[in-house]
């Protein structure tokens, strides 16, 4: 329309008019974006949304609000298991697993039972819970990543360490035994000490060891106790003689 | 004997115990046991969820039921701005929101009816209209005709519909994931962009638009401006640009317009 209204207007062929309006053309509503006008497109450009300025993004800095976690009926049913666990075995240790196979556990769970040692699984959610209520809150730092906890009555700790040592995957963290936390090298030093009554045996022979001397001594041939004196004054008197000399001296 | 009989038997274990390692081989690399807690998520409840007799979407005809049709205006208008009818829900949980203007002729309600018809499980979902049948008389003139001698025949019929407004509204005893590919399939087919929405999702999209306007940083608005006539811009904007402060042009809505 505006072409046709112009053609007797524009003295040549393909000359643009100053100004275009575009109040005629086309209808309000189109089936492509209307051309707008450049007071409007400023006005548009203006008037845009501004959003509110946010120094930080809103997850960089951790929430100053501490969230509780709600504990679910589950993880209080394997709090109460892992009480019992607690309870009952003398002997705890937290074993960390990298990369092991159902087939690995298998052979490492048939190890064990041959020395009554049973492998246990539990959430670090809940252990971190039940620890943190127990007496045993110094062991928390100790339910990091993929954690397998060994148990047993008795503290079989040697047999433990070579079946560890011949699986590569299973790393000792630590443990716990007859209420003691250690570490990998005190469970080390645990298995070397010599049993129960080996310690009682050295004991006794340690308290009783002066008069079990006397008694040998005496018991052999009195001149054998005597040329011993006799040695033993002289040794005095040398030292008694040694001693003077270094006094004159100073 | 003994000898030659007992290496035969080492020999057999030999064998299925390498058969059995091959085994537990091929299952022992699938299986990796860790103990993390699993926190299981409550399902929906749909106890309180009545489904209606006719599940389905019913027809809607090319042609509306009256005795003498009379040859209507074009009117686009009723393409123009947001919609203040039907922009909410009533009985479903999700439906397909209008994101522009447009008109939905017969061919798109059999789309739709169809689709929708033969996707969704009739004994868990229903389905139903929000907008009417075609009622608005599209005239046109015969092929090769010149202009002049009145107006045209009347063609076909449509139904205008404006941004905002709900197409279809589903619902019963399913979640968004099962209903949205069905709603999605159907809304790429229709003439304006249509988007799928719940009715949480078009909640938070309508506060999300109110809280633009309200924690604007810009001191200027089109409103403010378009309202007092500043700069004699009133020249250039139309009273449809006053209404609806210019976050739309024609049967266009234009995003992040406050």
């Amino acid at each position: 329309m505006a072409a046709t209204l112009c053609a007797k207007l524009l003295p040549k062929q393909g000359w643009l008019p100053l100004s275009v309006s575009v109040r005629h053309g086309s209808k309000a509503v189109t089936r492509h974006k209307r051309p707008q006008h450049i007071l409007k497109q400023k006005l548009l450009a203006v008037t845009e949304y501004i959003p509110p300025k946010r120094d930080a993004p809103p997850d960089a800095y951790p929430s100053k609000i501490k969230r509780e976690e709600e504990c679910t009926g589950l993880m209080l049913l394997i709090k109460e298991d892992l009480k019992k666990v607690f309870q009952d075995h003398k002997m705890i240790a937290v074993v960390q697993n990298n990369n092991s196979n159902a087939e690995d556990m298998l052979t490492l769970r048939h190890r064990l039972h041959k020395h009554s040692i049973s492998v246990k699984f539990f959430p670090n959610q809940v252990m971190r819970l039940f620890l943190s209520d127990s007496v045993y809150s110094s062991m928390a730092p100790l339910f990091i990543g993929p954690t397998v906890l060994f148990v047993s009555k008795e503290p079989k700790v040697r047999e433990m360490l070579s079946t560890l040592r011949a699986s590569p995957h299973m790393t000792l963290l630590g443990a716990c035994i007859d209420n003691t936390l250690l570490s990998v090298q005190g469970v080390v030093s645990y298995s070397k000490l010599p049993s129960m009554t080996v310690v009682q045996g050295e004991l006794v022979s340690g308290l009783t060891m002066l008069t079990s001397h006397t008694v040998s001594v005496l018991q052999r041939h009195p001149g054998h106790l005597s040329a011993l004196l006799q040695q033993y004054v002289k040794q005095q008197s040398a030292e008694d003689a040694s001693e003077a000399k270094t006094e004159s001296a100073t | 004997m003994v000898s030659v009989v007992k290496a035969a038997v080492g020999r057999l274990m030999g064998v299925c115990r390498t058969h059995c390692l091959q085994k537990g081989f091929s299952h022992s690399h699938l299986k990796i046991l860790s103990a993390g807690m699993k926190t299981y998520e409550i399902p929906p409840d749909y106890s309180n969820v009545v489904l209606p007799a006719k599940p389905k979407l019913k027809f809607l005809n090319k042609v509306p039921n009256l005795k003498k049709a009379k040859k209507e205006m074009k009117k686009l208008r009723d393409i123009q701005g947001p919609a203040k009818a039907a922009n909410t829900f009533t009985v479903g949980q999700y439906a397909i929101v209008a994101m522009g203007g447009g008109y939905l002729h017969w061919g798109h309600f059999e789309m739709m009816r169809l689709t929708i018809n033969r996707k969704m499980d009739a004994r868990t979902t229903f389905a139903r209209w929000r907008v009417n049948a075609p009622y608005k008389p599209i005239t046109r003139k015969g092929l090769g005709q010149r202009m002049g001698g009145g107006k045209g025949a009347i063609d076909h019929y449509v139904t205008p519909v404006r941004y905002g407004r709900l197409i279809v509204e589903l619902g019963g005893k399913v979640e968004l994931g099962e209903v949205e590919p069905v709603l999605t399939e159907v809304a790429k087919k229709l003439p304006f962009p249509a988007k799928v929405m719940s009715r949480e999702s078009l909640e938070a999209f309508q506060k999300a638009q109110a809280d633009m306007e309200q924690n604007n940083q810009n001191p200027w608005t089109f409103k403010r401006i378009a309202l007092g006539n500043m700069l004699g811009i009133r020249r250039v904007l139309s009273p449809f640009d006053l209404h609806n402060h210019g976050r739309f042009t024609g049967k266009f809505h234009i995003p992040g317009r406050v």
